[in-house]
């Protein structure tokens, strides 16, 4: 099996797979490319349809024996199945499906919240020439309004709402425990890169939440996340944005 | 009597998917019908199951479970029964991948549409302030704006032109990808199978212009195939309203391009 990672800096959807790449112990090529820049759309795959459709907006691209793989959280779903070391997602039925809500409320409702916060305050910039080679056309349209600086003051005010909810969500569900499904998972992973690089940009959500503030030391101390942020290019890798999913069109 | 209480709507869309799961698992369940175009979803007895007032919800060990997407991965690993997801990881991959597209992409554009032409014209003759006072009582704010478009028709011309844009882009991709291989995500049945059908079942009849046996053979022929399943019978048999019984377009043996009747 041939694995090659083409991510970008360790925070957000890179940080998930950098991290489970590395707590799976599996060996891969790592290929650095600028998200932020657009990069991912001059990659050879980049128009392969499960690609270029992700709705992830900016993210990692794993390509395992010739097929590209999109999706963060699907991405560190196979890692942790084809992987060695400890499963980082339980093996109980129930508990497993409380891991995919969880992500999926991370997925659906947080992670475009925090990437228009993110773009905000460091906006990304394309390459010359690449927006026209973005296929999908919903995220052409979300670069082209964040590269003019068009953020609506709703939508800002929303996401801000949204963040404040997913860490209320963190402080209630770590009342009784140190990682979110009990033993460490995909769901922290997933949890601590979209919400780490909030903690300066929304800090009023963060303030006295002893529980969550613990959480986040715990995660970024793991030898996964700790190896995964080893690998940043910049000083400040939770400032390091792209253009992420969209907000929910509707209902 | 059975370990597991279903609350859900039709099959279609969300409730479908894990009404056809269970059904294609075995697994016996005491069925709850709530009427959504009656708002039975907001009211306070089942507001006390799922605080959120969302369709479908799954009583199971005296747990509740929401999200049919996810809920449809529990099915699968809680019971015996034929697999509905591939053994090869990447498979699985694949299955997660489409259903996530479906379910966050493709699907609200389908049910904006839907919702345009069935949902709301199903209700909007009631009293105005019944319908006020049952919007009031959705717990979910994004839901409560779903509502108030719905029944007055407020989608934009833009927003209602970026969901068709959306629909015939998906349907390019569903044919592409079924021509490539016999099921949505891998060579065996599985839950992107299932929660496709839950979107598409309709589809030759809705989009007569996009998808028919000529245009779109690959689809037609996987949709069919769905439908011949024993399981996807009895399910769509406990449909009650005429959006469900649509699902009879597949079994005219060619769809052309042609008006539909």
């Amino acid at each position: 099996m041939r694995i090659t990672l083409y991510h970008g800096e360790p925070n957000g959807p890179s940080l998930t797979v950098l991290a489970t790449l590395l707590a799976k112990q599996l060996p891969a090529e790592l290929r650095y490319i600028d998200l932020a820049r657009g990069q991912r759309h001059a990659l050879p795959f980049a128009h392969e349809p499960l690609v270029a459709m992700s709705i992830e907006g900016e993210g990692p691209v794993l390509v395992v024996d010739g097929e590209a793989l999109s999706d963060s959280v699907f991405i560190a779903c196979y890692l942790d199945d084809v992987g060695q070391g400890a499963a980082l997602r339980p093996a109980e039925p129930y508990a497993r499906w409380e891991t995919m809500r969880w992500c999926r409320q991370m997925i659906e409702r947080t992670a475009p919240a925090a990437a228009y916060l993110g773009c905000r305050a460091y906006p990304p910039r394309a390459e010359a020439g690449i927006l026209e080679k973005i296929d999908s056309l919903d995220l052409r349209a979300r670069w082209q309004q964040i590269m003019a600086g068009e953020f609506s003051a709703e939508q800002l005010a929303d996401s801000r709402i949204k963040i404040h909810q997913a860490v209320d969500r963190l402080e209630e569900r770590l009342a009784d425990r140190d990682w979110l499904m009990g033993a460490f998972s995909i769901a922290d992973l997933e949890s601590f890169a979209w919400l780490a690089g909030m903690v300066a940009l929304v800090p009023e959500a963060f303030a006295a939440k002893s529980r969550t503030a613990a959480w986040l030391a715990r995660v970024r101390d793991t030898p996964a996340v700790t190896g995964a942020l080893a690998l940043a290019r910049s000083a400040q890798p939770a400032a390091s944005w792209s253009v992420g999913p969209e907000i929910n069109r509707w209902g | 009597m059975p370990s597991v209480t279903l609350y859900h709507w039709e099959p279609n869309a969300n409730s479908g998917k894990p009404m056809l799961a269970l059904m294609e698992k075995g697994v016996a369940f005491d069925s709850r019908y709530l009427d959504l175009l009656n708002f039975d979803q907001h009211k306070p007895e089942y507001l006390a199951v799922n605080p959120q007032g969302t369709i479908p919800a799954m009583l199971h060990g005296g747990r509740v479970l929401t999200e049919s997407t996810a809920i449809m991965e529990y099915v699968e690993e809680a019971f015996e029964g034929p697999r509905l997801m591939p053994e090869d990881p990447r498979d699985r991959w694949r299955v997660r991948w489409w259903m996530k597209f479906m379910d966050q992409w493709l699907g609200p554009s389908f049910s904006m549409i839907g919702w345009s032409v069935f949902v709301g014209p199903s209700v909007r003759s009631r009293d105005p302030k019944e319908l006020e006072a049952a919007i009031e009582r959705i717990p979910l704010p994004e839901r409560r704006v779903a509502w108030r478009k719905a029944i007055s028709g407020q989608f934009s011309a833009t927003e209602m032109e970026e969901s068709r844009r959306r629909v015939a882009q998906g349907i390019r991709m569903l044919e592409q990808e079924l021509a490539r291989r016999p099921w949505l995500a891998s060579g065996q049945y599985s839950l992107a199978d299932i929660n496709g059908f839950n979107l598409a079942y309709a589809l030759p009849l809705s989009q007569p212009s996009l998808s028919n046996d000529e245009l779109t053979p690959n689809i037609l022929r996987w949709l069919r195939a769905i439908y011949a399943r024993p399981a996807t019978k009895a399910c769509w048999a406990l449909g009650r309203t005429s959006l469900v019984k649509r699902v009879a377009i597949l079994e005219q043996p060619h769809i052309g391009r042609g008006p539909v009747a």
